[in-house]
C-alpha cells in the first residue's frame, strides 16, 4: 500500500467481524456474551486487603463485617461492596505550609498558594499580636466504620478543628510564651482538645501527634525580633566583657598588693638585722677603741683611706705651702700632666699605704 | 405463532424485572431516605442501611446524608464592641435529624446551606459585635500575665494584658451555637457545632499592628542594650572600688611594716650609738668616704694631712695630737 487510510482499515476489519459473527450463529453469540458476564460478575467475588488497610463489607449497603489484611471472598458486586480503609497508615495535615508533592513548574503558582499559607498560619495571640504558626497532624484511623459512615469530608472536619482549636489556644497565650517556651504546652493542649472535638464527632480518628513546626513572628516584624535578639546577646557581651576585666584585674591587683607587703616584710627584716649587726659591730669595736682610743682612732682612719685611694681615677698631693696649684691641672682630662708640680699621680704608688 | 410467544415472554419478563426493580432498593450506611407517594412524603424515614421494600411504581425513595455535614461560613468583616474591624470566618458542623421536616422545609443541602447561612452569620455578627476583641481571642481561662513578662511590655498595654476576661472564646462560640439552635430545629437540622475558625485583623489594621509590634520589640532592645551597659559600668565600679581597696589597704601595710621596722632599727642604733656618739660620728664618717668612693673620683690632698704626712718629713717630730687629724673629716 503507498498510502493508509486509517477509515478504509477500520472498516476492513468490521466487515471481517460481521462475517465471523453471521458464521457462528446466534446461540452462540449468546453463549459467549452470557460467558463473559459470568466471568465479570464471578471476578468481583473475591478481594486482597493491603497489610495496611482494613477492608469494610457492605451487604446492600449496610455494614456487614470488617475484614483484616489477606484474601477474603464476598458475594458479587450487586449484593456485596468492598471500601479499603488505611488503618494502619498514619495520615498527616500540615497547616501553614506545604511539602511539595512535585518538583518543577510550581514556581509560578508558589505565590497565591503562599498567601493561602499565610491565611492559616497567621494567628492572633493573647496580646493582640499576630504570629505566624505552622504545624502538622498526624493521625490514623482507628474506627474505619464511624470514619466512613459517622462524617462526611472527614479530612475537612480535621482541619478546620485544627485551624480552630490551635487559634483559641494561641490565643490564650502570650505571643513571646508560643514563640519560646511554651511550644510544647501549646501542641498538647492542641491534641487533648481536638481528641476531644473529634470523639464528640464519631469521626473515628485517632491522632498520633500535633507537632509545632517553625512558630514566627510575621515576615515584617521579624527583623524587629531579630534586633532584639541581638540586643540581648549586644547585653550578655557587655557584661561578661566587664566582668572578664573585672576578673582579669582583681587577682592580679591581689597579688601585686601580697608582693608589695611581702616585700615590706622583707625590707623590715633585713633593716633590723642590719641594725642589730651594725650595733652589735659599734659595741663590739667601741669596746676594743676605748682601751686604746689614740691608736685605734688613727689606725681606722688610715685603713680607711688606704681603702679608698686605691679606688680613686686619680690622686694628687698638693703641699700646703704650694698656693697656686689648681690652674694647671686639667682634672676632668684624666691623663697626668708631666710637670704637675711635686705630685707622683699614679694611685698605684701609694698602696703601701695600707700596711701601716 | 412462535413469534408472537416470543414477544409476549419478552414482555412479561421485563414487566417482572421493573417491578422488582422497583420494589427493593438499598440504602448506605450513612444515608436515610424518605418514601414519597406521588411527591407527598409517607411514613417515617428509614434510616437502617440495607435493602428495603417499597411500592412500586408509584412510591418513590429520596436519599438524604444521614453523617455529619460541613457549614463553611464566608470570611465576613464586623466590628468588634471596641469598632475595630476584623474578619471572622466560622465553621459548623451539622447533620439532617429529621428527614421528613427536612424534605418538607428546605428540600436539598443546598437549601439548608442557605438557611445556614443567613442563621449563623448573623448570630455570629450579633455576638462578635457585643464583644470585645480580647473576649473573642482569649478564653475563660486565660491567666493574667504576671512579673517578668509584664516588665517587657508598655503600660497602656499592659492594662490590657490584666484585663480578666469576661466571657471568653470558648463562651461566645457556646452562646452563638445556642442563639442558633434556637431556630433551627425546625428545618429538620441539628446543628451539631459552631467554632470561629479564623480571626484576623483587616489589612489596614494589621499593618498598625505590625508597627506596633516592630515598636514594641525596638524599645525592649533599646532596654536591654541600656542594661547590659550599667551592669557593665556597674561590675568596673566594683571593680575599680575593689582595686582601690585591695592597693591601699597593702600600701597601708607596707608603710605599717616599714615603719616598725624603721622604729626598730632607729631604737637598736640608738641605744648602741648613744654608748659613744663622738666614736660613732668617727667611725661612721669614714664609712661614708667609702662608700662615697667611686672609680672616677679625683682626690686632692695637702701634704699636711695625716695620711700624706710623712711624705713630706719622715716621723722625726712626734706625732701630732689627735686633733690633727680632725680636717680630714
Amino acid at each position: 500500500m503507498a498510502t493508509y487510510d486509517p477509515e478504509v482499515a477500520v472498516e476492513e476489519l468490521l466487515r471481517q467481524l460481521r462475517q465471523r459473527l453471521a458464521a457462528l450463529g446466534s446461540r452462540r453469540i449468546a453463549a459467549v456474551v452470557l460467558g463473559a458476564l459470568l466471568l465479570i460478575f464471578l471476578s468481583s467475588t473475591w478481594f486482597t486487603v493491603q497489610p495496611e488497610e482494613t477492608g469494610i463489607v457492605q451487604r446492600f449497603g449496610a455494614v456487614h463485617r470488617t475484614v483484616s489484611p489477606g484474601l477474603h471472598f464476598k458475594f458479587p458486586n450487586g449484593i456485596e461492596r468492598v471500601r479499603l480503609v488505611p488503618t494502619a497508615r498514619v495520615l498527616k495535615e500540615e497547616f501553614g505550609f506545604g511539602t511539595a508533592a512535585t518538583g518543577g513548574g510550581g514556581r509560578t503558582q508558589s505565590a497565591p498558594d503562599k498567601k493561602d499559607f499565610k491565611n492559616v498560619s497567621l494567628m492572633l495571640t493573647g496580646d493582640l499580636n499576630v504570629i505566624d504558626v505552622q504545624w502538622i497532624v498526624q493521625y490514623r484511623i482507628e474506627d474505619p466504620v464511624r470514619y466512613l459512615f459517622r462524617v462526611r469530608e472527614s479530612r475537612q472536619t480535621i482541619r478546620d478543628i485544627a485551624e480552630a482549636v490551635m487559634r483559641r489556644v494561641v490565643g490564650n497565650r502570650l505571643g513571646s510564651d508560643v514563640l519560646t517556651v511554651g511550644r510544647v504546652a501549646v501542641s498538647t493542649e492542641v491534641k487533648e482538645e481536638m481528641q476531644k472535638i473529634l470523639g464528640e464527632y464519631e469521626t473515628g480518628v485517632r491522632l498520633v501527634t500535633v507537632e509545632l513546626q517553625d512558630v514566627t513572628p510575621p515576615d515584617p516584624v521579624k527583623p524587629a525580633f531579630n534586633e532584639v535578639n541581638e540586643a540581648r546577646q549586644d547585653r550578655e557581651r557587655t557584661i561578661n566583657q566587664a566582668q572578664e576585666q573585672a576578673n582579669r584585674e582583681i587577682p592580679k591587683a591581689r597579688g601585686e598588693a601580697t608582693r608589695t607587703i611581702t616585700e615590706a616584710e622583707g625590707y623590715a627584716v633585713e633593716r633590723i638585722n642590719r641594725a642589730n649587726g651594725e650595733a652589735t659591730r659599734f659595741r663590739a669595736v667601741l669596746g676594743e677603741y676605748q682601751r686604746a682610743p689614740e691608736v685605734t682612732r688613727r689606725r681606722l682612719y688610715l685603713e680607711a683611706m688606704g681603702s679608698i685611694l686605691p679606688e680613686a681615677k686619680a690622686l694628687y698631693i698638693v703641699d700646703s705651702d704650694q698656693k697656686a696649684l689648681l690652674p694647671w691641672l686639667r682634672l676632668e682630662s684624666g691623663e697626668m700632666p708631666a710637670a704637675a708640680g711635686k705630685g707622683s699621680g699614679q694611685a698605684e704608688g701609694v698602696t703601701g699605704g695600707r700596711q701601716p | 405463532m412462535k413469534n408472537a410467544l416470543n414477544i409476549g415472554f419478552g414482555i412479561l419478563v421485563l414487566a417482572i424485572v421493573i417491578v422488582v426493580s422497583g420494589t427493593f432498593y438499598t440504602l448506605e450506611e450513612g444515608e436515610q431516605a424518605v418514601i414519597v407517594q406521588f411527591g407527598r412524603p409517607v411514613g417515617n424515614p428509614v434510616t437502617e442501611a440495607g435493602l428495603h421494600v417499597k411500592l412500586p411504581l408509584i412510591q418513590e425513595a429520596r436519599r438524604f446524608e444521614k453523617r455529619l455535614l460541613i457549614w463553611d461560613g464566608d470570611p465576613n468583616q464586623i466590628p468588634t464592641k471596641g469598632r475595630e474591624f476584623i474578619w471572622v470566618d466560622t465553621t459548623a458542623r451539622w447533620r439532617i435529624a429529621d428527614a421528613k421536616k427536612f424534605l418538607e422545609n428546605v428540600a436539598s443541602e443546598a437549601g439548608a446551606r442557605s438557611r445556614l447561612n443567613d442563621i449563623i452569620d448573623s448570630v455570629v455578627r450579633d455576638q462578635v459585635s457585643g464583644s470585645e476583641l480580647v473576649e473573642l481571642v482569649r478564653s475563660a481561662s486565660w491567666e493574667v500575665p504576671k512579673g517578668e513578662i509584664l516588665e517587657e511590655v508598655p503600660a497602656e498595654v499592659r492594662e490590657e494584658l490584666t484585663k480578666r476576661i469576661a466571657r471568653g472564646r470558648e463562651e461566645i462560640t457556646r452562646t452563638i451555637l445556642a442563639e442558633a439552635r434556637k431556630v433551627i430545629p425546625q428545618y429538620g437540622i441539628e446543628l451539631v457545632d459552631v467554632r470561629i475558625k479564623r480571626l484576623d485583623y483587616v489589612e489596614s489594621v494589621r499593618e498598625k499592628v505590625y508597627v506596633r509590634m516592630i515598636s514594641e520589640r525596638k524599645r525592649i532592645a533599646a532596654q536591654f542594650r541600656s542594661e547590659g551597659e550599667g551592669r557593665s559600668a556597674e561590675i568596673l565600679g566594683t571593680m575599680e572600688k575593689e582595686l582601690r581597696q585591695i592597693r591601699s589597704t597593702a600600701y597601708r601595710r607596707v608603710q605599717e611594716i616599714r615603719g616598725k621596722a624603721d622604729a626598730e632599727a632607729t631604737r637598736v642604733y640608738g641605744a648602741a650609738y648613744n654608748a659613744d656618739p663622738e666614736f660613732y660620728a668617727f667611725s661612721r664618717t669614714l664609712e661614708a668616704y667609702k662608700e662615697g668612693q667611686n672609680k672616677n673620683s679625683v682626690v686632692i690632698l695637702t701634704t699636711d694631712s695625716d695620711y700624706f704626712r710623712y711624705l713630706k718629713q719622715a716621723g722625726t717630730r712626734p706625732l701630732p695630737g689627735a686633733a690633727a687629724a680632725r680636717p680630714a673629716r
